[in-house]
């Protein structure tokens, strides 16, 4: 997948399906191919070893059967099967019934002419006469095998350069495959990144002079307008800080450290609460003191402030969002809309969203899931529709 | 029980040289005046049809029904002199069991060295 990184492409669930079907068939044809073409080429060359072996065990067969000959008219006087050094012979009647034999193997087929067997070739002639009632003569003579490893060295240097090749065309074919998911990702994370880019001054000059109004000073009525440009400006920011992770989170040395989870969770909540109260939405919060996590805190509240930001926004108006610490897990449970229980794996895909009445780009839980992998955190979520949502991150 | 032993040794020998008797009397007794011997012309029957099988099977056709076209006997002066062998008189139960013996006494099988 070095293709992939090279791109700096994360593929969705049901790509890299598409993908790895792809290369499933490519290397199983590739095999096909290959398995096939070997083959024939050694059927082709066994063929051709036998047949120059058959002229040679022909002159044997014709020798062997002269004997025989011989041995047939003079049965009274001599009944020894003739013999020979350089070859292996047996004699079977026309029931295919043994009548003698010197081979190694009995079972032979003797419906063939010529084949291999193991180490050895069997060549099997019938003479014009059945003498001493046989019908075929078998002739087994050993193989040397130079051929095989003729035909071994011909494999393995032929199918290590198609297989170079084969190698070659499927990169170039990924290549081909994936351009069009590369340009259109590629796309958007140029236009993310630009617009980011670009966001960050404004947003923070927003943030710092909202924090330096005095509210007690002013009227109700502008205190409460400067009130929702705060949360404008803190879901911008949310976002801004979140699309920054997305394009730039491998580009960036995590700083890890000894943070302790409770007083980022309260900071976090604080920072979210202004948020809520735009919907009505209460924080409950059960703590627990002096829990520890060695990992980057700006990554952590990326984590935790994507499932708040969730939490509040698929709350129902007067929701509730209670958030438990313990010494081992997180819970952040929400009582909004809920999510199908079969859609719960897709919910960690880039661009993904279920709910189009709330805004935001899909990448929140995307975030949270490439976050947790990072710091081999797990999550569970539980959802029942119209019930509401829980977050579990356990470690 | 060693009684019971002997009897059956006896009952199976005495069925052997029966059937030896068949083909004693039936066929080496005109055979001896025939200047082909009867191990010659099994070497001939052999050469034509090669099986057990095949063999019994044409000496059972050629005894019930002898004729020119399928007698081993190709030399014409010895048909000329002798002619061709009248009918069996055996029936199919003698005949093969004399075939049985004459196949035993000269089969190639097991007589190789």
């Amino acid at each position: 997948m070095s293709v992939l990184r090279k791109w700096d492409i994360n593929l969705l669930q049901s790509e890299k399906k598409t993908l790895f079907s792809f290369l499933f068939l490519y290397t199983f044809l590739f095999l096909l191919i290959s398995i096939s073409v070997g083959m024939l080429y050694y059927n082709f060359e066994k063929d051709l070893m036998l047949q120059k072996k058959r002229i040679e065990l022909q002159v044997y067969a014709n020798d062997l059967i002269k004997r025989l000959k011989e041995l047939h008219f003079n049965f009274e006087k001599d009944r020894t099967y003739p013999r020979d050094r350089r070859y292996k012979s047996a004699i079977f009647d026309s029931d295919e019934v043994e009548i003698f034999s010197l081979l190694t193997d009995r079972k032979i087929d003797l419906n063939k002419i010529i084949y291999k067997k193991e180490s050895k070739i069997i060549y099997i002639k019938l003479p014009e006469a059945y003498y001493l009632g046989a019908m075929y003569v078998v002739i087994e003579v050993k193989d040397d095998e130079k051929w095989l490893n003729k035909v071994y060295t011909n494999l393995i240097i032929y199918g290590t350069l198609f297989f170079a090749i084969a190698i070659t065309i499927g990169y170039f074919l990924l290549n081909l495959f994936l351009k069009p998911m590369k340009d259109t990702i590629y796309l958007l994370d140029r236009f993310i990144k630009d617009t980011t880019h670009e966001l960050n001054t404004p947003i923070s000059t927003i943030l710092a002079n909202i924090e330096t109004i005095n509210k007690d000073d002013l009227q109700t009525r502008i205190a409460n307008k400067i009130r929702r440009i705060d949360v404008a400006a803190k879901t911008i920011s949310n976002l801004y800080q979140d699309l920054t992770y997305l394009v730039l989170h491998n580009k960036i040395i995590s700083e890890d450290e000894k943070i302790d989870v409770s007083k980022v969770l309260e900071e976090r909540i604080e920072y979210f609460k202004i948020i809520a109260q735009s919907k009505r939405v209460v924080f409950k919060s059960d703590l627990q003191k002096e829990v520890y996590l060695l990992i980057d805190k700006k990554r952590f509240s990326r984590l935790i402030d994507n499932l708040l930001s969730n939490a509040i926004k698929y709350n129902i108006i007067g929701g509730e969002i209670k958030v438990v610490l313990t010494k081992k897990h997180i819970s952040i449970k929400d009582t909004g809309i809920g999510i199908e229980k079969t859609k719960i794996d897709e919910m960690f895909e880039r661009y993904k969203r279920f709910d189009n009445s709330a805004g935001g780009f899909g990448i929140g839980l995307s975030i949270v899931s490439m976050i947790a992998n990072e710091y081999d955190l797990h999550i569970e979520i539980k959802s029942e529709l119209k019930k509401g949502t829980e977050v579990i991150i356990s470690w | 029980m060693v009684k019971k032993l002997f009897l059956l040794i006896i009952f199976i020998l005495s069925l052997s040289a029966e059937q030896n008797s068949i083909y004693e009397k039936n066929c080496i007794e005109c055979h001896q005046n025939f200047p082909i011997s009867l191990e010659k012309l099994f070497f001939r029957y052999l050469l034509k049809y090669s099986s057990e099988k095949s063999v019994k099977q044409a000496l059972i056709d050629y005894l019930k029904d002898p004729n020119y076209y399928t007698t081993v006997i190709f030399e014409n002066e010895l048909i000329d002199k002798y002619g061709i062998k009248s009918k069996t008189k055996l029936n199919d139960k003698e005949l093969k069991e004399a075939i049985d013996t004459y196949w035993e006494k000269y089969k190639v099988i097991g007589r190789l060295k």
